[in-house]
């Protein structure tokens, strides 16, 4: 009368580029230029050993509009990742339970983002007030 | 009651049939419809005028049984809580819940999903064992609100269809029964947490999770998968380097 | 018990990695960037000192600098290694193995390249 035949359909493989994916994927990639920004460093690391002539042809490329424009972009990515990073932190920290009730998630990125702002503004408060 | 239905939308119903159909096909139903009416309506109007042939789960018919879940215009959703006139003018997409096997029609295999939960060891074990005559073994509200939310799983299945990883590897673990392993892990008169990481410490554990988070987002119940897997993230990453100085049996 | 011990996976030693670099970054990130992307290299509000050989020189050589140093490029390498590995999986680029080279293999080749740079700068 009737027969089991279960119909397995296939996984498409460009999920991650389709709705409502689209999102986790820029999410990643806005972190993965995190390194790029650190490879910009590392290659400062090198000039620095190398010597002034070559510390100086590095802080030029820096000045440069090439390097402004990376930087933006590198920018607007970090920001990114600075949104998406403290909406997830809720989902990946331990319950947070105050006075018997669960602490609302959107008050957890509330408080993280604010934390972030601080300390990115000290670290460039400091930077400028510091005496070179 | 009184509402007349005279107004119209077309139902786009995956079909398949084992015996007959080699793969499975779309048809279109067109549905008289009131504002009231839930797309399991809608099917249950095609079943009884239709096609009596029609398949698919459903039991409550009023999101606690987690039976009717379906793909609803490619979202996971449970058929008795998406009402028609939401989807208006159509057409509306229903096809079985992604990711699994399908039976016949919207009906889907849920061997594995059982299976799943029957790994995490989804009943309490108490941490002190005591006679029935010491008493019940008290908590506190805060105690509760640790793992209240991982308890309201209806086990509908909808965060597996929602789950990309889960598509890409049936072996993961999954979004619900990591809110169930969770929703007894999180409870302090448990005692089983040591045995519960051992079962989910793997690449199709915890780790098969890339917190895409989707899961979290299709739940009808608030029940927050996505918070279950990534804590465990946690525990498991601390059982990872601590695993030397507690003293276990390592078999 | 019904279910089968599964193999432990390595993935914590990474996972904490990726965690310690994004937290690091979530909250230094847009500093560092405004610092040394725009205000030192075109002279806002620091003078044009600031990044002269001599003071590069004297920051790298502290002790305190090379640990910042150390820990930026490192960790921002190992969080981006953890966030390319699981989307090349998802994108189903290279081999598994080919995966974990170009990903956690560059960023330990980073850091231990970033902690000889530091120490070859001396104190």
């Amino acid at each position: 009368m009737s027969e089991r035949r279960p119909y397995v359909r296939p996984m498409p493989r460009d999920w991650w580029a389709r709705w409502p994916f689209r999102h986790y994927t820029v999410r990643e990639l806005s972190g993965v230029t995190i390194a790029i920004y650190a490879a910009v460093l590392l290659s400062g690391l090198v000039a620095l050993l190398q010597g002034p002539a070559a510390w100086d042809a590095w802080r030029g490329w820096l000045a440069s509009p090439a390097s402004l424009v990376l930087h933006g972009a590198l920018l607007i990515a970090m920001l990114w990742h600075v949104r998406t990073w403290f909406q997830i932190l809720p989902k990946t920290m331990p319950k947070l339970i105050l006075g018997g009730t669960p602490v609302p998630q959107r008050t957890i990125t509330l408080i993280g983002t604010s934390v972030a702002v601080i300390c990115s503004s000290a670290l460039v408060a400091f930077v400028l007030w510091r005496p070179f | 009651m009184t509402e007349r239905a005279d107004k119209t939308i077309e139902l786009r119903v995956l079909r398949y049939n084992p015996v007959t159909d080699e793969k499975p096909h779309h048809q279109s139903f067109t549905v008289p419809y009131t504002s009231d009416m839930s797309v399991l309506q809608g099917l249950q109007w095609i079943k009884d005028t239709i096609d009596g042939s029609l398949t698919y789960r459903w039991s409550c018919r009023m999101a606690i049984c987690g039976s009717c879940g379906m793909m609803i215009n490619a979202e996971p959703k449970l058929a008795c809580h998406t009402l028609l006139r939401d989807l208006a003018p159509g057409p509306v997409t229903v096809e079985p819940l992604n990711h699994f096997p399908i039976e016949r029609d919207l009906v889907v295999t849920v061997d594995d999903f059982v299976k799943k939960i029957e790994s995490v060891t989804p009943w309490l074990i108490p941490k002190h064992p005591k006679p029935v005559s010491e008493g019940p073994y008290n908590q506190t509200p805060a105690q509760m609100a640790a793992y209240e939310n991982f308890s309201a799983c209806i086990n509908c299945m909808l965060c597996y269809a929602a789950c990309p990883q889960y598509g890409e590897n049936p072996k993961f673990i999954g979004p619900a029964a990591m809110a169930i392993l969770q929703r007894y892990d999180g409870d302090s008169r448990d005692g089983g947490s040591a045995l519960r990481i051992d079962a989910v410490h793997g690449e199709d554990g915890v780790w098969g999770c890339t917190a895409v988070g989707a899961c979290s987002d299709v739940c009808p119940k608030a029940v927050d998968p996505m918070h279950a897997v990534n804590q465990n993230k946690m525990n498991t990453a601390l059982d990872y380097f601590l695993r030397f100085l507690k003293k276990r049996d390592t078999k | 018990m019904p279910h089968a011990p599964e193999k432990r996976s390595n993935a914590p030693i990474f996972w904490l990695l990726f965690g310690a670099g994004g937290t690091l970054s979530a909250l230094f990130g847009v500093g560092l960037i405004l610092v040394t992307g725009f205000l030192a290299p075109q002279g806002i509000g620091i003078g044009p000192d600031a990044l002269s050989y001599e003071n590069a020189l004297a920051f790298t050589q502290n002790w305190l600098g090379k640990a910042a140093i150390w820990a930026v490029i490192s960790l921002f390498f190992w969080h981006a290694a953890e966030r390319l590995y699981l989307t090349l999986k998802d994108m189903h680029v290279f081999s598994d193995l080919g995966r974990r080279l170009l990903t956690y293999g560059v960023a330990a080749v980073v850091t231990v390249a970033t902690a000889g740079l530091l120490l070859a700068i001396g104190f």
